[in-house]
């Protein structure tokens, strides 16, 4: 009895070990980014307008292609949870693919498309060029990050009985109506949820990016870019700042995204 | 009055199969059925929320087969009650008001009779997950029945309440009734409550109303195999009838049973265990049936004893725990069972 305790509460030391181990590796990195520079060094490179530049920038562009998701998420992930049509399973395959896709290959891709077809040239014609504009960061994010937004809602879709929308319609509402009035207020954490992680990964948002909207000093200097930039010029304080709003920006974002993601799954 | 005939629909694992059905003006009629039997896609289907593959449906007289929900003005309440989580009570029951263009004084005004009749005017402001079951199932009812709608579905609106709940609602339910007479459709399991609410009742089957009638007329003459069973009728056994001098009789396997009407051919007959007279000695009497056989089993279920006997057929008898203890039945006894011609039922075998 009190040898099989002990064997059982070896096993229990070993496997939680491992965690231990793992978690002291990424906390190790964290703090040291984070303590390579010196506060009063960090609150210098704040002032600076490169990074000033940086932190608007991301905001903007990462903001943009949040909402952008959102609003091309709710339809497509509400019609895939709720109804069967052909080809159905296809496109929720093509839909999850840039979560696979490497952003270095999505970027070349929006390259491609934008840059060099008679579509992409129109749509430059028409004023809405993303080859080398912020425009190009906002797609980019948009399409390397559209999956996580789609999953999360097309979970909290799915999670919410359809009997709600029946009731609704027997007491007078459409079923546009009956989405608005309850699956929309229903779903308001996994919304938000949806929306933190999508955000917090556009703005860091690298990959894809720099492909198609380029690594351009004050035009297209995302936080990532103006670290990548940086750190290639030898900016160390300047790279560091970057790296450690980064940080921060992700700790929060995760621990909002585990708070409300309580009832919305994600994987 | 809603109407409808000879309704199909496939949804794979549930369907409708050429169901034709009538329910008048103030009725209240329940459906029974086993899990799978098509009870819920039915009220589904007349609330509109599928369109069937074939029939019609017609209330009042005017076809909304095709109608959308929202246009059929009928009421739907479901077991887990189905209220808005992110609405307040008085939200939850003025939601189908909203369309009308009424302040929110109106509403309130509006509603108040009805949450008052349901016992539920403190609640308004309460959130749907702080209230129990019985709570949130009236304000459900509430909710349908503001609409004034000229039917109400109720889907096993009382199944997830405790038993003390669920008489309760079963008792406001039918006060509900006797007086806005709306005409209510009420799924059910619970042959206690298709007796206690029911006007009418229907059995289903496979995605067909396989009998229709009063409760107590359907209780007491199941017309097929299915509902006998199905109601719980123990003694079933399946025969041959003959006719003779005017006269029939059910041979079941060498064993004959007198039974009032007059049948023919292969049939199942019978025999509620509780119209069956158990007594230790053969008696005279008018009815027509008396055997003698050996109690094989006694099993008591509180108050009434279920005592199996062997009479050359196996019957299974109900007597009330006094008559039990006061005829000291034992296993292995001798005992005479007698039972009335008009105790027996007769259904045709169609297998």
């Amino acid at each position: 009895m009190i040898l099989e305790k002990i064997r059982e509460s070896k096993f229990k030391i070993i496997t939680s070990m491992f965690g231990f181990i793992l978690a002291a590796f990424i906390v190790s990195l964290l703090i040291g980014v984070v303590t390579h520079t010196t506060p009063a060094a960090f609150m210098e490179s704040l002032r600076d307008s490169e990074i000033l530049f940086a932190i608007k920038l991301s905001l903007i562009t990462s903001i943009s292609s949040t909402l952008l998701c959102i609003l091309v998420s709710i339809p497509a992930a509400y019609s895939l949870a709720r109804y069967n049509f052909w080809g159905k399973s296809i496109l929720n395959t093509i839909l999850d693919m840039p979560l696979a896709l490497p952003p270095l290959v999505a970027g070349v891709g929006l390259l491609i498309l934008f840059g060099s077809t008679s579509f992409g040239k129109w749509l430059a014609d028409i004023g809405i060029d993303f080859v080398f504009t912020p425009y190009g960061i906002v797609i980019a994010q948009f399409f390397v990050n559209m999956p996580f937004m789609f999953r999360v809602l097309r979970s909290t879709f799915q999670g919410i009985n359809p009997r709600y929308e029946y009731v609704a319609q027997t007491l007078g509402s459409s079923d546009a109506e009956a989405f608005w009035r309850v699956i929309l207020p229903m779903s308001r954490n996994g919304l938000a949820a949806g929306a933190i992680i999508t955000w917090c990964r556009g703005i860091g948002e690298f990959g894809a990016a720099l492909m198609i909207a380029g690594a351009t000093r004050m035009k297209t200097e995302t936080l990532p870019i103006s670290l990548y930039l940086n750190m290639s010029c030898g900016e160390l304080p300047l790279a560091i700042a970057s790296a450690t709003i980064l940080i921060v920006i992700s700790i929060v974002s995760l621990f909002l995204f585990e708070k409300l993601s309580g009832e919305a799954k994600v994987f | 009055m809603i109407r409808i005939e000879n309704i199909s629909k496939n949804l794979g694992e549930f369907c409708l199969d050429d169901v034709s059905l009538k329910v008048n003006e103030g009725e209240y009629l329940m459906i029974l059925g086993p899990t799978g039997a098509g009870k819920t896609i039915l009220l589904e289907t007349l609330a509109g929320i599928y369109p069937p593959d074939k029939g019609s449906i017609f209330l009042d007289g005017v076809e909304i087969t095709r109608l959308p929900p929202r246009k059929r003005n009928i009421g739907m309440v479901y077991q887990n009650y189905m209220l808005f989580p992110h609405l307040n009570i008085e939200k939850n029951i003025c939601y189908g008001l909203k369309s009308r263009k009424m302040s929110r004084k109106d509403m309130r005004t509006y509603i108040s009779r009805l949450t008052d009749l349901l016992g539920i005017s403190h609640l308004l402001h309460r959130y749907p997950g702080t209230l129990s079951g019985g709570e949130q199932q009236r304000a459900a009812i509430a909710r349908a029945l503001v609409m004034e709608p000229k039917v109400l579905l109720l889907d096993e609106p009382l199944s997830a309440l405790d038993s003390e709940t669920r008489s309760k609602l079963r008792e406001e339910l039918r006060r509900v009734h006797s007086i806005t007479r709306t005409t209510m459709i009420h799924v059910t399991h619970s042959f206690n409550e298709a007796f206690l609410l029911g006007t009418r009742m229907a059995i289903m089957n496979r995605g067909k109303i396989v009998q229709i009638g009063e409760p107590g007329e359907v209780f007491r003459k199941p017309n097929c195999k299915f509902a006998a069973e199905f109601l719980g009728v123990s003694n079933i056994f399946p025969g041959h009838a003959v006719q003779q001098n005017g006269a029939s009789h059910i041979d079941l396997d060498g064993f004959k049973i007198f039974p009032a009407a007059s049948c023919d051919g292969n049939v199942y007959a019978s025999i509620r265990p509780e119209d069956i007279i158990i007594s230790l000695d053969p008696f005279e009497s008018s009815a027509r049936n008396s055997f003698s056989g050996q109690i094989t089993e006694i099993s008591d279920t509180g108050l009434l004893v279920n005592i199996s006997v062997d009479a050359g057929i196996p019957l299974l008898v109900t007597v009330t725990k006094k008559s039990f203890v006061e005829l000291g039945l034992r296993p292995g006894m001798t005992v005479y069972l007698t039972f009335k011609a008009t105790d027996v039922h007769v259904f045709e075998n169609l297998s």
